[in-house]
């Protein structure tokens, strides 16, 4: 019960790139994928992946029945397994100790839409079955485990925007309890016409086109998609394989503290209480912390609350700890955004250096952000994922020590 | 690591609301099932439907304003509360960041999808209004239920289809043996909606007049909508506060077929696994499982899969544990099925009753299990199983047992 749980490799698409080599330099340039939309139109700024081939990572085979989602996370899971010396399963037999736990906000909600909307305007009789599984929430990851013949656990967790960092929460339990031996845990999102529309009409998307976590003249988020999976296991697992572990997953913390399910609470009790419990969990106090990863994505009163939070358990330290907030470059990629952030965290404490915040101006923050990466000297990190629904999630990851 | 008891149950259904109703309809093979009333299914092949009617949300939301919430919300906050209410817990006494909420589901919220593309069709989408996105995505469910009660504790909703309210009540579970939480309320949600209905519709899933289980003739699935909430928390503390224990939860299985979206592994591969790990879990036998509480939807795929996976793992002990599937009068409530069926699995054992498949008319040379036809039976059973198979290839199996003080 009390195995410490490691992270072993990775797999990460996101507009920053393909692979965590990829996004890594992409990240650490100082890039943005933030940008006029290809998919939905100029006058839309997104942080979309674009070009996206996915037959290049899953061939052609099989590939018309997955949609967008299914497509991101198969190129995760594809990445994941070759990242972290798990071969990709070619005897067709498939492995009933390897799963994944995919969080997600959405789903596959382009289908479902598209589904709707076929059997509304042409009759029922009219809808294409072929499309019928891809309206479960679940299909990205139950098209993932049959085209990588993932037999162990398959499950698909939604907290909103703390989705992924619940994803690697419920890896962890699950490989402490004993039900698998390896998982894939993290989180996907694809960007639509159905959520770039809705939540522009909800007032969440910045008018100015501009994505800037904890800026002054901050007034909105932008939406990204992609998809990042931690491959996690326990360390008797890794020594048996001969994997070389690169992180552990601490501790966690969670708390809901919504009074409606669309406004973010300024007071910050559930995100403070968030934080600590995960650090309570790590067994550490916040003097331990080298960096923090942020998921502040630039929405007024959403970024209010971190500060709040972190004011309320670093207090006068918090302007010494160097912080970054990985969507001002990757974009609000929702149920993604969680594991893109512990993705990034466990790359900052294996460089000690935080990635750049694009897109920061002078002035903006009291807070350690930085346009340029960041060095530090610490064991510890601190990501944070809290949404407007009331789910406030914390991890601590710490590099990996014997 | 702490045991893990069910000191409340909560259910809205469409064969009745509260558990009690709920047992009394159930015991009696009452079916829920009827033409459909919440959409016009005139150009549709099927027409019938397991919808929960006379519903009033009114009675049982008070913290929110009803109307903002999807139905499926409503449901489940309705069931949250009757599960509460029968619980007996004094949340006053409780430190709320220990409270959490586990719930699954299908479909979420997906009327708002509908209502987004009847807006789209009328009137364009520049007609859509921006209040509806936040209130959509299926984690608003357990989010309303904490929002209602004041719950701060873990919140997460598991979206895994209609194995979906295992899953809940399995990391329920988890949270409640390794300390995490002291009290949660885990179970399933789903609202009937045109959509999963045009889906099975079009494969053909759906059956004309009724839901007929493991028999020869069964024609298909009937879809249905509901709730189910069960207080979870450690038998410690259930002994402490004195309450009823309904059950004891000993441990569950999880499992992906890997094989094929929406139909079974032939040879049952992953439903053997899954109930396998529970068993295992549970630290019991395969001879002390008393009674299975199938996933038995009505197609004929689905049981025969079922039957065989039973079969093989079960052996020649297979045709002596009583297997029968609620589904048959209820129809399928998705998301919210297995943790229905986990209800009527607590209640099984707290009562010694086991309910029964009705329609059960002709044996299929295929199913040649003993599907508890059409009467309930007293058996008094010590320890049960509840299946729960999903698109995506999910399997959850459930190991529950009587508690005995």
């Amino acid at each position: 019960m009390h195995e410490r749980i490691v992270i072993t490799g990775a797999g990460v698409i996101s507009c920053l790139g393909v692979g965590v080599e990829e996004f890594e330099g992409s990240l650490y340039s100082g890039a943005s994928g933030v940008k006029p939309s290809e998919l939905f139109g100029e006058h839309e700024i997104t942080a979309e992946i674009r070009n996206f081939t996915p037959q290049q990572w899953l061939g052609n085979k099989g590939i018309r029945v997955l949609d967008r989602s299914a497509r991101l996370l198969c190129v995760a899971v594809h990445q994941a397994l070759c990242g972290s010396d798990l071969r990709l399963d070619d005897s067709g037999q498939g492995d009933p100790g390897l799963g994944m736990i995919c969080g997600t906000m959405f789903g596959s909600l382009h289908s479902i839409t598209s589904f709707d909307w076929s059997g509304l305007v042409e009759g029922p009789n009219y809808v294409n079955p072929m499309e019928f599984p891809n309206t479960v929430i679940n299909s990205p990851a139950g098209q993932a485990a049959i085209k990588y013949k993932l037999r162990g656990i398959n499950s698909t967790v939604c907290a909103g925007l703390a989705s992924g960092l619940y994803a690697l929460h419920c890896g962890a339990e699950f490989l402490r309890f004993g039900r698998a031996r390896i998982l894939l845990a993290g989180g996907m999102e694809e960007l639509c016409e159905e959520s770039v529309l809705g939540f522009g009409k909800s007032g969440l998307i910045s008018p100015s086109g501009s994505l800037r976590p904890f800026g002054k003249n901050r007034d909105g988020t932008i939406l990204g998609e992609g998809s990042a999976l931690l491959v996690l296991e326990g360390e008797e697992s890794a020594a048996a394989r001969h994997a070389k572990p690169w992180m552990e997953i601490s501790g966690f913390g969670c708390a809901h503290d919504a009074q409606s399910v669309s406004a973010f609470r300024v007071r910050a009790e559930g995100a403070t209480a968030s934080i600590q419990e995960a650090l309570a969990s790590a067994g550490i106090g916040p003097e331990q912390i080298g960096c923090i990863v942020s998921g502040a994505s630039g929405s007024r009163t959403g970024d209010e609350m971190e500060v709040r939070a972190l004011q309320n358990v670093f207090q006068d330290r918090l302007g010494k700890i160097v912080i970054c907030a990985p969507k001002a470059a990757v974009g609000e990629t929702m149920g993604a955004s969680g594991a893109i952030c512990a993705l990034v965290a466990g790359i900052a404490l294996r460089r000690q250096a935080t990635p750049p915040t694009a897109g920061l101006m002078d002035g903006d923050t009291s807070l350690l952000l930085s346009k340029d990466p960041q060095p530090f000297d610490g064991e510890y990190a601190l990501v944070t994922a809290f949404g407007c629904d009331g789910n406030n999630t914390s991890m601590v990851l710490r590099r990996w020590m014997q | 690591m702490r045991r893990v008891v069910i000191t409340g149950l909560g259910v809205v259904t469409p064969i009745g609301s509260g558990w009690r109703n709920f047992w009394e309809a159930l015991l009696a093979g009452k079916s829920g099932i009827g033409p459909v009333t919440s959409f016009d299914t005139s150009s549709f092949p099927v027409h019938i439907g397991a919808e929960v009617r006379d519903f009033v949300p009114e009675q049982y939301i008070h913290r929110q304003t009803p109307e903002n919430l999807g139905r499926a919300s409503q449901l489940a906050v309705a069931a949250a509360l009757l599960a509460l209410q029968d619980s007996e817990a004094n949340l006053a006494r409780y430190d709320r960041h220990r409270v959490g909420v586990s719930m699954g589901t299908t479909s979420g919220e997906p009327l708002f999808v509908e209502r987004y593309n009847n807006i789209r069709k009328a009137d364009g989408l520049k007609a859509i209004p921006g209040e509806m996105l936040p209130k959509y995505p299926c984690n608003v469910i357990p989010s309303n239920i904490a929002i209602e009660f004041e719950l701060r504790g873990p919140n997460l909703m598991i979206p895994t289809a209609c194995a979906a309210g295992n899953y809940a009540i399995g990391y329920g579970f988890d949270l409640i043996r390794a300390g995490r939480a002291d009290l949660m309320l885990a179970g399933g949600a789903d609202a009937f909606s045109r959509i999963p209905y045009m889906g099975f519709a079009r494969l053909g899933a759906i059956a004309r007049e009724r839901c007929q289980p493991f028999d020869k003739n069964r024609q298909g699935m009937v879809p249905g909508e509901g709730a189910a909430v069960l207080v979870l928390e450690s038998l410690e503390a259930a002994v402490r506060r004195e309450a009823q224990v309904y059950a004891e939860v000993l441990g569950y299985g999880l499992s992906c077929d890997s094989h094929h979206m929406t139909a079974a592994h032939p040879q049952g591969d992953g439903a053997v696994r899954a109930m396998a790990m529970a068993i295992d879990e549970s630290k019991v036998g395969i001879e002390d499982i008393d009674y299975i509480s199938a996933h038995g939807t009505g197609t004929p795929t689905n049981d025969r899969a079922e039957s065989i996976a039973v079969r093989a793992l079960f052996g020649n002990r297979a045709g002596k544990v009583p297997m029968s599937s609620i589904k048959s009068m209820l129809g399928h409530t998705m998301g919210a099925a297995s943790a229905i069926e986990a209800v009527a699995c607590a209640l099984a054992l707290r009562t010694g009753m086991i309910p029964p498949t009705i329609n059960y008319e002709e044996p299929d040379p295929e199913c040649d299990l003993d599907y508890v036809p059409n009467q309930a039976r007293e058996t008094h059973p010590r320890v049960v199983l509840n299946n729960a198979y999903a698109f995506g290839g999910n399997n959850a199996s459930l190991c529950l047992a009587r508690y005995a003080v």
